[in-house]
């Protein structure tokens, strides 16, 4: 349960509309599920059972199994992606808090309000913007210094559903709309031609990966913590990924209704959720207590996110180095802020970096996982030694050839497939080059770091 | 741009409602109640085994053809625990009955 607090946050209610509106709704939508079912789900069995068995962070979780050296680094490539991440994810949290202080002055219920014109004001605001930035992390290094997230983690829980109470009012005010049927049309009816279209497959590939929290090392460092009679295959596996896809079927019920009802653009980008949603409270009984309840149960999923997000960068810098845990915090924090200022800035840098980390970094970190699984573990060996291990439902023998051959070859296949046709794309060039620079510089840091030191794989279970 | 669902629009719709909202519910429910299960096994009988007979079995074909496996020590020692544990509890969590439970011997 602590998984799926972690994982449900912007990734669904921010992300997954506004990526569906940029490729084709409901083309879009078919691929995801596909991806979802085939990827998502075996593979976050496979990180899940990964943190189960070493009960180490990420980089500790590699050496367990490769031993100290440079096959460290391809761990490395795991955590740098994940501080990536979070440098653009700190940024909408900070929107977060910046609507929920104005869902609760009532701004916009006032005569007049325009959602456009409210978020370009307020993105337009570098003081604001990078104010906010820097009050999410010292929120966030705050609870994970002071070690009250488990405090944080029972309010979320309670917060969870009353977000998906809240959505779900919102939804049902949205379909009784004016153009909300077209709404729907342009969420799910399928336009066969994105299904061709190597775009729509990168975008279905990372919402995929970027939604389920598969690749960012969560579900590695919360399988650390799990106990040695927990289940992996149900929970950290199939509910983490669909419960998660669920609130994101949800949030698109909610915003394409409202986007159509309201004559705002789907393609919009980064902000769609925050402009649609605010157009719809007004128009709602009891609008100011559901525009209140929305944001601050939003605000909860994503800052339990973030300490979520955070912790993997905290737990292995404490690990890997002789810093202490007080100074993980304010290294993996300060890490994260400076590289998120870009981002806090300017909304079309943040979206640059959810292209370049979401669409390429997360699929990078995601197969150095599945590899380490599939060939290096061997999936056979560990679906029968640790998967099906107190798992509450048994896992056959298909799932070893899906995480050793049918997922690598899918995610290889999407990625050269995106490259092969957008080979002139400068965006195409930067993905390749942030694949290749961040595999190749981990490597070579690592191998720099460990120089000298050949200690072998322990291979044995850790604190089982 | 079409302003109703065609047919293909509810099929994705529908299909996304029963493999995410459907299949949710039916896992959670699942996991729960197995969960509780667990606890209150644990609570009354201080363990529980930890593979089911399908599981069991398949760890102890994996260990006999794999006799030069790194992992072969660790995987004996689960397959024992399990076996001893299955001897000294009185309801297991798994679908086990007596004469599976009798016919197991430790490795």
């Amino acid at each position: 349960m602590a998984l799926i607090g972690a994982v449900v946050g912007s990734g669904n209610i921010w992300r997954m509309p506004y990526v569906a509106g940029m490729n084709g709704g409901g083309a879009f939508l078919v691929i995801y599920l596909v991806l979802l079912y085939l990827i998502a789900v075996p593979g976050l069995m496979a990180e899940t059972l990964l943190g189960r068995y070493t009960q180490r962070g990420v980089i500790g979780a590699f050496k367990n199994f490769l031993g100290e050296g440079w096959s460290e680094g391809l761990g490395l490539v795991v955590v740098i992606v994940n501080i990536g991440l979070m440098s653009y994810y700190a940024p909408v949290i900070a929107w977060t808090i910046y609507y929920l202080a104005h869902a609760v002055l009532g701004t916009f219920y006032q005569p007049g309000f325009d959602p456009t014109a409210f978020w370009a004001a307020f993105s337009g605001s570098p003081l604001l913007v990078v104010g906010l930035h820097t009050l999410v992390a010292v929120l966030v290094g705050f609870v994970l210094l002071f070690g009250i997230s488990d405090g944080i983690e029972r309010v979320v829980k309670w917060m969870i559903p009353a977000l998906v109470v809240t959505l779900s009012a919102v939804a049902i005010k949205g379909l009784t709309l004016p153009g909300a049927m077209e709404g729907l049309a342009f969420a799910f009816n399928p336009e066969w031609e994105y299904m061709t279209d190597a775009n729509t497959w990168i975008a279905a590939l990372g919402q995929a990966l970027f939604s389920t929290g598969l690749g960012w090392g969560i579900a590695l460092t919360y399988g650390s913590y799990l106990g040695k009679n927990d289940d992996v295959p149900l929970g950290g596996g199939l509910i983490t990924a669909v419960g998660n896809t669920s609130i994101g079927l949800l949030a698109i019920f909610t915003v394409f209704p409202a986007v159509f009802a309201f004559g705002l653009e789907p393609t919009t980008g980064a902000e769609l959720t925050f402009v649609s949603l605010v157009s719809i409270f007004p128009s709602m009984t009891g609008g100011y207590i559901w525009g209140l309840l929305f944001f601050l149960g939003f605000l909860f999923a994503t800052y339990s996110s973030g300490l979520g997000i955070t912790e993997v960068g905290v737990t292995t810098v404490k690990e890997e180095t002789r810093l202490t845990r007080t100074q993980s915090v304010i290294a993996v924090v300060g890490a994260w802020w400076l590289l998120g200022i870009p981002s806090a800035y300017s909304s079309e840098f943040l979206g640059w970096m959810d292209f370049m980390f979401g669409n390429f970094g997360l699929p990078l970190a995601t197969l150095m996982i599945l590899i380490l699984v599939g060939w290096v573990i061997d999936s056979k060996r560990a679906r029968i030694l640790d998967l099906n291990h107190n798992s509450d439902v048994y896992i056959g023998s298909y799932w070893d050839p899906i995480i050793k051959y049918v997922i690598p070859t899918v995610m290889v296949f999407i990625m050269g497939y995106y490259f092969a046709t957008n080979i002139e794309d400068p965006r195409a060039i930067s993905g390749l080059a942030l694949m290749g620079g961040l595999t190749i510089g981990s490597i070579l840091l690592m191998q720099f770091i460990r120089r000298g030191k050949t200690n072998e794989p322990a291979l044995t279970p850790g604190g089982d | 741009m079409a302003e109703t669902l065609t047919a293909f629009g509810w099929v994705v719709m529908l299909s996304m409602i029963i493999t995410l909202w459907c299949a949710s519910i039916v896992a959670l429910r699942k996991t729960l109640s197995e969960e509780d299960k667990k606890a209150e096994l644990i609570t009354k009988q201080g363990a529980i085994e930890s593979y089911s007979p399908r599981a069991l079995f398949e760890l102890r074909e994996w260990i006999e053809n794999h006799p030069n496996d790194p992992y072969r020590e660790i995987a004996v020692q689960r397959y024992n625990e399990c076996v001893e544990t299955l001897k000294e509890i009185d309801e297991p969590f798994y679908d086990w009955n007596d004469s599976q439970i009798s016919d197991l011997e430790r490795l």
